[in-house]
């Protein structure tokens, strides 16, 4: 292949696949400059490692295959970057609950009348959704793009953040209890 | 035996996994008869999760600049490898 077709492909690479791997990566790393990065860091492995590309599969897997495990790599570095988060240290858990482990009056879930059962669909609240996902800490943040986007076991989830099934279980406790007063103030009553 | 409003949004959340014990089980159905917060906490959470797996992109893209540096990049390093 000449150089000039070369070329020609790096940029018919980035314009047919950046946006959609940026989609893809942006909904899983809880930083749009860190998924800016990894989209980067996929195109330029790929190109690197043009010669082993087979053509077997379709370059769009393939560049998903390389994304996929960036994301995996930046799942581990959110849990060694964490350390304190994993200690005992209720931290924000007081502001939910009192000294008796029961609501604190000032965090009572509100009822947000409305039917529970129904999905929301509006794209307004995925925003905003999106915007409480992203003041969580990063290790929740990961555990819950696992969890529930890529649909892992907590198993293979503590295996990936080399954390303990109890270190999981408050992660998830914490996050849960966060997100949902998050999205209670800025959407359900707000 | 019964159990705390933190304990009860914590086996919330495990018995979504269907980590909980029988006993653990019978605790939060008990705790639900009186509790009406935990009560509404685990029907919210029900949302919550289904809001959560069915996040997708919104339209999210990057700018004509961010994607003119990275093809560059990609040039430049094809260059240095030749």
């Amino acid at each position: 292949m000449s150089l000039e077709q070369q070329q020609k492909d790096a940029a018919k690479w980035v314009n047919d696949y950046s946006d959609m791997l940026y989609g893809f990566a942006v909904q899983r790393v809880n930083d749009t400059h860190a998924a800016r990065d990894i989209v980067q860091d996929t195109f330029l492995a790929a190109w690197r490692n043009i010669e082993n590309y087979t053509g077997e599969a379709s370059v769009k897997t393939w560049l998903f295959t390389i994304l996929k495990n960036k994301i995996i790599d930046h799942y581990r570095k959110t849990s060694s970057r964490s350390a304190h988060e994993l200690s005992g240290d209720a931290g924000q858990q007081e502001l939910f609950f009192d000294s008796e482990d029961h609501w604190a009056a000032n965090a009572y879930p509100k009822d947000w009348g409305i039917n529970y059962d129904n999905r929301i669909e509006t794209k307004e609240f995925y925003s905003i959704l999106q915007k409480c996902k992203s003041k969580l800490k990063d290790i929740q943040a990961s555990v819950f793009s696992m969890k529930y986007l890529d649909g892992l076991e907590s198993e293979e989830i503590c295996k990936v953040l080399n954390i303990t099934s109890s270190n999981y279980w408050v992660l998830v406790h914490r996050a849960k209890v966060q997100l949902r007063a998050c999205l209670e103030a800025n959407w359900f009553m707000r | 035996m019964s159990i705390t409003c933190k304990q009860a949004t914590d086996y919330i959340s495990k018995k979504e996994e269907g980590k909980v014990t029988l006993l653990q089980r019978y605790q939060l159905w008990r705790h639900f008869a009186v509790c009406s917060l935990c009560k509404l906490f685990s029907k919210q959470n029900k949302l919550l999760v289904s809001s959560l797996k069915h996040t997708t992109a919104q339209g999210e893209a990057l700018t004509t600049n961010e994607k003119a540096t990275i093809i560059k990049m990609m040039e430049q390093n094809k260059e240095a490898i030749e």
